[in-house]
């Protein structure tokens, strides 16, 4: 599904040019589980990025289901993004002024989906969720699980091939983490490749693989399962 | 789509009450401030459009020529509106008329109004409706006249036809109401209350036979087939025809320019009103502007607060342009809720502006214009504003802000604080020029008039009263309210009558000068308090005076003789000796110099009585004094005056109307400025916050706090002076030039506005800095 090869990200300021990402190579299989580690500033997050289309890479090639879309432009990147992938942040990062529902709702909105479908496939991925008694609430009424549910909800709401997770628990208590964990095995056993980068040694035993890296390279790479 | 749009936007206005009220309540004062300006503009703008002959009805006023520069006149030749049709193919209907006030009495039921003498053809000139009688035969007799139905329903009651019935004309002739027409609407240049056969005016007057006279005015009628140039190059020529004596000519003055474009300088049309309208319209879209910005400023500075949802929103697939099209929705529905409330802010605030304005300006909510010119500046101030903060904040990369990275401000900020400097200029160029007008109108008003306009009445007077003057005006003393009484020809204020054709000894061309004369009575210097400099007054005698007249100083000073008195002023066969020399006094326009007057003792065309009360006198007493004398010798006329002082108010209605709105718009301009100013600071100081936390740990003051916080928008209040200054001078300079009477511009005012603003902006801001330097520093560094 994905194949990228010296894939290649640098930053530069006035003074300073940082290797984000130094010649990386892996690919990830449909219908894979991958856990992404490594220390703080060693390129993870700048990976997800480019994975998640957010970002456009400096080198290197990066297949997208046979697709070379590094130099895609941004308008082609959105359309390919909002078909194929769905993401879930550390931070949650859900729309303050929207509900529940309407959070869950926006990236069928993008993708032209008729209101009355729309209605059905969110009412049915908020009751997976177990959070449909919570539609009408706000981000912040919500305790910090339930908000990553709904996040992982809008992730999975268009059925994206893929799913970008940066660090899902990195911000909720072991109890609230593993349910997430949980919903993320659930989603990956129904056939959705996920991507997830983490710190925790825990959530990363989920995974089929782990790929670690440091300064931009990958260092191992070990099979679980 | 657009549901979840106004969803949001909703959702983040209540969310944020503090910066939608200062972003609603911003825009609401903006279109406020040019609807009301809009309203006057549409106001001043349909003039006389209520006469139904738009294209073809023309006033036709003369030029002449004095001391080689040409004046323009409204009177024009009696002859001229007959050989007008006569001679010029394109004219199809003319009218000589007279505009004059009369008494009018039914019964024990009096009152004065104006209205015009004129021929038939006026009727149909004006498309005059008829509610009784019909315009065809409304001018068949002689003795016939024509009134409005607020007149007639003055006159004979609201349920009386007044048709056929005979009313009383300054106590002396008889009229017959031939006809009841519609009243006029307010806003027409020259009003009037009836209409009455010119004949009536100007029975056996020589004058209006012939040419070289100029008393009646004319309007004409054009065949709507006619070519305006080429009538009006037969109008231009035809006095020249008739009366190879003079070198004034005639031309047409379209009615759709009367009100906005009358203001004549060398013969042509140089503007008028016009210029106030588009002063004033520029006004209304400064002050729509300055609330714009706030808008932009506001938006662009809370972005970090959206970033966020920017990031959000693009990581689930919706483009740049989705977004740009989310804020300018955003911006719109603020605009459209700015607009509605300020409807309500508009009913409120219109009595308190027409009282300003002195007209009578509705919202008109039923208009369907006004509700599209409403929705259109809603329209384009949300697009406007929205525009700058749409295209900024969907500008932002979903790595960064999702990554929680600082936005980069470094554009934005610079735009938002020229957008501030921007504001502030504009409202420092308003604070200057309310100074300035300010200054100018008391400048005017203060300067020596050359007569003594307190407790002085003025008092209209027909003929009839003119022999009974000596005895009122002893009975008038002798109340002990009253310290003399005078007759005149002109009010006291007004330019009067004139005419040209005087010589004098030793003057060399002088016929063309123009002279303003004054009938008066002996008692004229006296009662105004007018000071004669040298030789004597007059006597008590009319018929010895008949050969004597007064000069004012500049005549003195024109006629170049050192010595004036003594010397003779002759006009045809006509010879004056003068006996005395007055001091000049302003009349006319307050902000020039006068034409030089011409005083005779010659009180039988007086049309106006001046009574001056005595010190200490209430005014109450005076007055029921004075109306116990005239009752009794002229019961017929209603007791009506006014007061010299306050028509001398009114002659500065322009500049006070300038100045007024001027002050209001400073004001608001302020006002919105202040507000977007507030947001700004409290942003900064909500984005500085751990720096305050930091530097208090440190052991910083809150005053260093405060002065650290100001310090950055001060800078800009500075700038904005700096800029301010030259466009305030060159507009007041401007401004300025167009009165003979007029101020310096002095340094100071400019110091005194950037005071003003320096101090108007210290304070906005110091508040946030003051909140922001005294709050504990623990909150703000645990926030991270």
């Amino acid at each position: 599904m994905i194949q990228i090869t010296d894939l290649e990200k640098f930053y530069r300021t006035e003074e300073v040019q940082t290797i984000a990402l130094n010649k990386l190579s892996f690919g990830v299989k449909e219908g894979e589980f991958v856990a992404i580690m490594g220390p703080s500033g060693c390129g993870k997050s700048t990976l997800l990025n480019i994975l998640g289309l957010l970002d456009d890479p400096d080198g290197g090639s990066f297949m997208f289901n046979g697709q070379e879309v590094a130099g895609y432009n941004e308008r082609k990147r959105s359309e390919l993004r909002k078909h194929n992938i769905g993401f879930v942040f550390q931070s949650f990062n859900l729309i303050d002024e929207l509900t529940v529902f309407e959070n869950v709702e926006l990236p069928l909105i993008y993708t032209g989906v008729k209101p009355s479908e729309r209605k059905k496939k969110v009412e049915e991925v908020l009751e997976k969720m177990q959070i449909m008694h919570r539609r009408n609430h706000f981000p912040q009424q919500l305790s910090g699980g339930q908000q990553q549910r709904v996040a992982v909800a809008r992730a999975v709401v268009n059925n994206p091939k893929l799913i970008l997770a940066d660090e899902p628990t990195g911000n909720l208590d072991s109890t609230n983490g593993n349910e997430v964990m949980d919903l993320l095995i659930d989603l990956n056993e129904a056939g959705t490749t996920i991507i997830m980068v983490t710190h925790s040694e825990h959530d990363a035993k989920y995974s089929h693989r782990i790929i670690r890296m440091l300064d931009g390279q990958k260092v191992t790479e070990n099979i679980l399962a | 789509m657009i549901f979840n749009y106004i969803k949001i936007a909703f959702r983040s206005l209540l969310k944020n009450k503090g910066y939608s009220f200062l972003n609603i309540f911003g825009l609401a004062i903006g279109i406020t401030c040019a609807s009301l300006i809009f309203l006057w503009v549409e106001d001043e703008l349909s003039f006389n459009e209520s006469f139904a002959k738009q294209d073809e009805v023309y006033y036709v006023p003369t030029n002449q020529n004095y001391e080689g520069e040409w004046r323009t006149f409204y009177s024009t030749p009696g002859p001229l509106a007959q050989d007008m049709l006569d001679e010029i193919p394109g004219i199809v209907k003319a009218t000589r008329s007279s505009s004059e006030e009369r008494l009018f009495a039914v019964g024990d039921n009096s009152i004065t109004r104006r209205g015009r003498y004129a021929d038939a053809d006026f009727l149909d000139i004006f498309s005059l409706k008829f509610i009784e009688g019909n315009r065809e035969d409304a001018f068949v007799n002689p003795e016939a006249i024509v009134l409005t139905q607020e007149i007639a329903e003055q006159l004979f009651g609201k349920d009386e036809k007044a048709l056929g019935k005979v009313v009383r004309v300054s106590n002396k002739d008889n009229y017959l109401v031939t006809g009841v027409i519609e009243n006029l609407p307010k806003n027409v240049s020259f009003p009037f209350s009836w209409v009455a056969p010119f004949e009536r005016y100007s029975e056996g007057a020589q004058w209006m036979t012939e040419y070289g006279s100029n008393f009646s005015d004319t309007f004409v009628e054009l065949s709507p087939e006619a070519n305006f140039e080429t009538v009006d190059a037969q109008v231009r020529a035809l006095i020249g025809k008739k009366a190879d004596f003079t070198d004034d000519y005639a031309f047409l003055h379209s009615i759709k320019d009367w009100h906005l474009r009358s203001k004549f300088e060398g013969g042509e049309i140089v503007g008028g009103r016009i210029s106030y309208v588009r002063l004033f319209m520029i006004i209304a879209f400064i002050i729509l502007l300055i609330a714009c910005i706030n808008f932009m400023n506001l938006s662009t500075a809370r972005s970090e607060k959206r970033a966020n949802e920017v990031g959000v929103r693009k990581a689930m697939g919706s483009s740049r342009s989705r977004l740009i099209t989310q804020f300018i929705s955003e911006a719109l529905i603020l605009a459209f809720i700015a607009a509605v409330f300020s409807v309500l802010l508009l009913a409120l605030l219109l009595p308190q502006f027409n009282l300003i304005i002195e007209k009578d300006l509705s919202l008109g909510l039923t208009n369907p214009i006004h509700i599209v010119v409403l929705l259109g500046i809603a329209i384009i101030c949300g697009v406007f504003a929205g525009l700058y903060p749409a295209f900024y904040l969907s500008s932002f990369k979903p790595v960064e802000v999702l990554k929680g990275l600082k936005v980069t401000h470094g554009s934005a900020s610079f735009i938002r604080k020229g957008l501030v400097v921007g504001q502030f200029t504009i409202s420092i160029v308003f604070i200057i020029f309310t100074i300035l007008v300010y200054q100018q109108i008391q400048f005017a008003k203060n300067r020596e008039l050359g007569y003594d306009k307190d407790q002085l009445l003025s008092m209209r007077i027909d003929r009839d009263f003119i022999p009974k003057f000596d005895l009122i005006q002893q009975e008038l003393i002798r109340t002990g309210s009253v310290h003399n009484a005078t007759l005149c020809n002109s009010k006291i204020l007004s330019s009067g009558n004139n005419g040209s054709g005087f010589r004098w000894k030793g003057g060399t061309d002088t016929e063309d000068v123009l002279l303003s004369f004054r009938n008066v009575t002996q008692s004229f210097f006296e009662t105004t308090g007018m000071e004669i400099i040298e030789g004597r007054g007059f006597s008590n005698n009319v018929e010895a005076d008949s050969a004597y007249v007064l000069v004012s100083e500049s005549l003195a000073k024109m006629m170049g003789d050192e010595n004036p008195i003594g010397n003779i002023i002759s006009r045809g066969e006509d010879n004056m000796e003068i006996i005395g020399v007055v001091k000049d006094y302003v009349y006319g326009d307050m902000f020039d110099s006068s034409d030089p007057v011409l005083f005779l003792h010659y009180p039988n065309y007086a049309r106006f009585m001046f009574i001056k009360t005595k010190d200490g006198v209430p005014v109450d007493q005076a007055l029921s004094d004075i109306e116990a004398v005239l009752k009794k010798h002229n019961p017929a006329y209603p007791f009506e005056y006014t007061f010299v002082d306050e028509a001398f108010n009114a002659k500065f209605k322009n500049e006070q109307l300038v100045g007024e709105l001027s002050q209001i718009f400073a004001m608001l301009a302020i006002l919105i400025s202040c507000l977007g100013l507030f947001g700004l600071a409290a942003y900064t100081a909500e984005q500085r916050s751990k720096e305050i936390g930091v530097r208090k740990v440190l052991g910083a003051s809150v005053s260093g706090i405060v002065k650290l916080l100001s310090k950055d928008f001060l800078k800009l209040v500075g700038i904005s002076i700096l800029i301010s200054i030259p466009i305030a001078w060159y507009a007041a300079y401007n401004w300025l030039q167009d009165y003979a009477y007029r101020i310096e511009i002095n340094w100071w005012i400019f110091v005194v506005a950037g005071v003003l603003a320096i101090v108007i902006a210290l304070a906005t801001v110091s508040f946030q800095a003051v909140k922001a330097a005294i709050a504990n520093p623990v909150d703000s560094l645990k926030t991270e």
